[in-house]
């Protein structure tokens, strides 16, 4: 619930699959593609299989490291955990649902809680949150192949399961055939650990390379797989969904499950010698001794939860608590703090998606009258209380990737009329632009009822600039659908993000005019599909960024998009014995009181005497003063 | 018109209760009010004079604001423009209607965020709702919606019902067990589900809503006038006709309907208190007319989202009671007028 205003609901909704199964962004469009992928595969299985097999075994033989490698490390990041920190106290947390299995695959196992459990499974390498450079969890070096679909690991030998068994090349072998079995009835997965993951080596015990299917840049992202504990999984049966689904497996993170009462609460705690305490980036992080999950059925509940000290911190985005729910006893009297913390991370491309297929919308200068027709300002200051800002692009946040030099364009009368009247048109009766039996009147589809507010401003706005706007109100499934159908004109709608820009699906000719893609705007342009094509078959990295920001210039000419907000920060109000780094977060922080994320998570500890204190202040009447606090260190400046 | 001598005495009779006569002509001048609703609230103005002609600028198109010497070609902002005139203090003025808004366009502010408590010094009587829209001008636009639909729906209800009804008790037999058959089944249908499954794949406007209330709401008649009809049909006089030679047609439209007449006329108000209050529950769940429509339903809902907005809730309350209040006053009305026990009574 730390999501603003529902409005990342329908994008969840939208992207479900996609986003949560792994970050592909490719599953509508790629099938194709895919398809072929797999028959070359089966035109030599032989050759290409065989070493598959050897080595899900123990170790291969005939299996030999190449010669030239060059091992990769990275300690030399800053690092952001604070020296302060110290270890202790509890956190108490709320659920809005009982996880229904604690199961990381197949059935069930994608709900809300999932993350949680994730979190603490980790993988050979991370990202490290601000520099995004690769850091290591399991693995301690890796090196690239140089037929850039391979990567080397070496493991850091003192990795152990919460089991105290040792970590080993051979559960990393083990991942890949647990991920293709069918028992685990994940079909998703199934499909992604044949389709992407070619086979792993096993050189010894703590040496071996991951091999994809095909070159690809940033190839870490996809082979820095994580291990299954063979040992405790074994030989798999039909009886794996039913005997796993409350078994507690062994994992290589922060915390463990240590007890939990079903349909009620979920309690972790801190493994007391963890072996990766001490690594660079994990030092004077996960401080805290035990978290305690209480479900809680009922936002509104939680709310009062939290006045109480029976929920440590609270997500404030949304404008309703920011502002006026939490003005309130305990935040008044300062016992309980705010934090408004800006990040820095891919922002959703949020916005009107124009169907170019529409006559209407054929003509460029249209297009743009459209975008200068939306007074997204006004919504922004007047409706939303400034706390939304004005999205510049589709791809803003994506680190070098994103052009920064996009500026979206402004509400301006005057440059509609000149660019109405430079296409032919004339204002009608009602004042709606007119041509021939042509009317700028158009459907916006869109699916959440909060959006009415804003939406109805803007069609005033809209129709003082002589456009019309028809607002049409659909539940999130049909208008996914109508959209995907590209029966729309106008849809009011945002992506999910993954690490890197993806345009080839929203903007080559190949998904236009034709259903179930998602290049809504039917852009079909030659020079755009030449700048995709080379953007995705570069592997080098220098040349991916300069097509990346032309890519992004010519979605601006285009004009099929106009983006409308982002909200490039979390807020949430926490009880002040609850201490945060001089930096509370990082630019990919989400929730500052994350306590698991292997790259953002547990950075805040908990403070005894400013616990005793505060209940002893509460109890005497003592207040303090008042404590919101800032946080621009990762805002991003336009 | 020459009315039968038992309608007037029943009319005059409906006069002499005052508690619903006087429920019926304060609705009635409700609906009339409603019905020019723009000469009253509005944002364009009643009257402008300007450089010593006279505009008219609510009936037919809009006026760009060009054509008062200001520097835009949209749709002219009057309240604006009257105060524009008044700081000019050169002869032209402009007069604005009573309400100065229109039920679709958001006056906002800067620094302050809706909804707006209400504020007599800026005409908005009722305050205004979480987007900045003046909820007196939402709630008689919606009035004359919330009205006029269930009129309309009420004359569609009843011509398929009465007539569905009538041909089953007149012809009865093979016909009236089918139709009852049918009836039963149709009843069971879940109607709030269709709506729903309906309005989240495409957007009904107001006959689409009519058809599909009415798709569902024709049966309720059907019985009543099944047992009416069995009833008439046996009466000397309905045999007499047939005797005639008159047709079945003229037999149930000249002179059993008539005869069944009071009946309806006596269920017509409350259904119509049930069509108000049908399309404000739809609205009121988002199922109803596609925004921005005005409707009590959507304000409904804004008041429950903010509670502190009492003015909100309050006003929409308000004009719902006072309405099914009048409605039911003239139902109860109509029914004593049209009870034959008056004539009937012995001493």
């Amino acid at each position: 619930m730390k999501t603003k205003n529902g409005s990342r609901r329908i994008f969840g909704i939208l992207l479900l699959t996609l986003l949560i199964l792994g970050g592909s962004v490719f599953l509508f469009s790629c099938g194709k593609e895919q398809e072929n992928k797999t028959k070359e595969k089966s035109d030599a299985p032989l050759a290409s299989k065989a070493p598959a097999k050897t080595t899900s075994m123990e170790k291969s033989p005939t299996a030999k490291l190449p010669e030239e490698i060059e091992w990769l490390t990275n300690d030399s990041d800053p690092v952001f955990g604070s020296p302060k920190a110290i270890k202790g106290g509890t956190l108490h947390e709320t659920v809005l649902s009982f996880p229904m299995t604690l199961r990381l695959v197949g059935p069930d196992s994608n709900g809300s809680f999932a993350g949680v459990l994730r979190s603490n499974q980790l993988s050979l390498i991370g990202i490290h949150p601000n520099t995004l450079n690769i850091v290591p969890e399991l693995a301690t070096h890796w090196a690239y192949g140089k037929d850039k679909k391979t990567m080397y690991f070496k493991l850091n030998e003192k990795a152990r399961w919460s089991d105290g068994q040792p970590v080993t090349a051979n559960d990393y072998a083990y991942t890949l055939e647990f991920m293709r079995s069918k028992y685990i009835v994940a079909p998703w997965y199934n499909d992604y650990y044949t389709k992407e993951i070619d086979r792993v080596i096993v050189y010894d015990d703590y040496t071996l390379a991951v091999v994809g299917t095909k070159a690809e840049p940033d190839l870490y992202l996809k082979l820095g797989m994580a291990p299954t504990p063979r040992h405790f999984f074994g030989e798999l049966n039909a009886d794996f969904v039913k005997k796993y689904n409350w078994e507690i497996e062994p994992n290589t993170g922060p915390y463990q499950i240590e007890k939990f009462e079903k349909g009620k609460n979920l309690r972790l705690k801190r493994k007391q010698d963890w072996w990766a305490a001490d690594l660079t980036y994990f030092k004077n992080r996960f401080n805290v001794d035990e978290v305690i999950f209480e479900v809680v059925r009922d936002t509104n509940i939680q709310w009062e939860y939290f006045k109480k000290a029976r929920l440590d911190s609270f997500g404030m985005t949304i404008p309703q608590y920011w502002h006026e729910k939490s003005d309130t006893g305990v935040v008044n009297k300062g016992y309980v703090h705010k934090i408004w913390f800006y990040n820095d991370t891919q922002r959703s491309a949020q916005g009107l998606w124009l169907n170019q297929d529409r006559e209407i919308f054929k003509d460029p200068d249209v297009r743009y009258a459209f975008a200068h027709a939306m007074n997204i300002e006004k919504v922004i200051e007047q409706v939303l209380r400034n706390d939304y800002e004005r999205l510049e692009s589709g791809f803003v946040g994506y680190g070098p990737y994103s052009n920064n030099t996009i500026r979206a364009r402004r509400y301006d009368l005057e440059k509609v009329k000149e660019l109405m009247t430079a296409s032919g048109w004339h204002r009608g009766n009602d004042g709606i632009w007119e041509k021939g039996d042509q009317r700028f009147s158009v459907e916006v589809v869109y699916t959440v009822d909060e959006h009415t507010a804003r939406l109805v401003v803007l069609k005033e706005e809209a129709k003082k600039a002589g456009v019309e706007l028809n607002l049409q109100k659909l539940d999130a499934s049909a208008s996914f659908k109508k959209v995907l159908e590209k029966k729309h004109d106008v849809a009011w709608m945002g992506w999910s993000t993954s690490l890197r820009p993806q345009f080839w699906e929203h903007f080559h000719s190949i998904n236009a005019h034709k259903p179930q893609t998602n290049n809504i705007t039917n852009t079909d342009d030659p020079e755009m599909d030449k700048l995709i094509d080379a953007h995705r078959n570069s592997l080098d990295e220098k040349e991916r960024i300069t097509l990346s920001l032309k890519i992004q210039e010519k979605i601006h000419e285009i004009g099929c998009f106009v983006p409308t907000f982002m909200v490039p920060y979390v807020r949430e109000g926490y009880w002040r014995w609850w201490r945060l780094p001089d930096v509370p977060g990082t630019k990919q922080t989400e929730s500052l009181f994350d306590a698991f994320s292997s790259s953002t998570g547990g950075l805040f500890w908990y403070d005894k005497d400013l616990h005793d204190q505060t209940l002893s202040a509460m109890e005497s009447g003592q207040t303090f003063d008042p404590v919101t606090r800032t946080d621009e260190t990762y805002r991003m400046k336009p | 018109m020459r009315l039968n001598p038992l309608t007037i005495k029943k009319i005059r009779r409906f006069r002499s209760i005052k508690r619903g006569y006087y429920a019926f002509l304060l609705l009635f001048l409700m609906i009339l009010i409603s019905l020019f609703s723009e000469a009253f609230i509005n944002s364009r103005a009643m009257l402008v004079k300007y450089e010593g002609r006279f505009y008219f600028p609510i009936p037919g198109n809009m006026i760009p604001g060009a054509t008062f010497g200001l520097d835009y070609d949209y749709e002219t902002q009057y309240r604006e423009l009257s105060k524009i005139f008044k700081a000019q203090d050169n002869g032209n003025w402009v007069l604005m209607p009573l309400v100065p808004f229109n039920p679709y366009e958001n006056d906002l502010k800067d620094g302050q965020y809706p909804p707006f408590a209400p504020d007599f010094k800026n005409r908005h009587f009722l305050g205004t709702d979480n987007v900045g829209r003046d909820v007196l001008a939402r709630l008689a636009y919606g009035f004359r919606t919330a009205i006029f639909f269930s009129l309309v729906l009420l004359v569609v209800n009843y011509a398929v019902g009465v007539s569905i009804g009538c041909a089953m008790g007149y012809f009865g037999g093979k016909f009236d067990l089918f139709f009852q058959r049918i009836i039963e089944i149709w009843s069971n249908v879940p109607f709030l589900y269709i709506v729903i499954i309906l309005s989240s794949i495409m957007i009904p406007n107001f006959s689409m809503l009519i058809g599909i209330m009415a798709f569902f709401g024709w049966m309720g008649m059907t019985w009543t006038m099944r047992t009416l009809t069995y009833k008439e049909k046996a009466r000397e006089y309905a045999l007499a006709a047939r005797a005639l030679g008159a047709t079945d047609t003229r037999i149930i439209f000249k002179h059993i309907l008539p005869n069944t007449l009071s009946v309806i006329v006596t269920f017509a108000p409350f259904s119509v208190s049930s069509g108000i209050i049908a399309l404000t529950s739809l609205d009121f769940l988002g199922f109803g007319l596609p925004p921005p429509t005005p409707s009590w339903g959507e304000l409904l809902s804004q008041g429950w989202a903010n509670m502190g907005a009492y003015w909100i809730v309050g006003s929409v309350i308000f004009a719902m009671t006072l309405t099914l209040l009048l409605v039911t006053f003239i139902g109860e009305a109509v029914r004593e007028a049209f009870d034959p026990k008056l004539h009937t009574t012995y001493e």
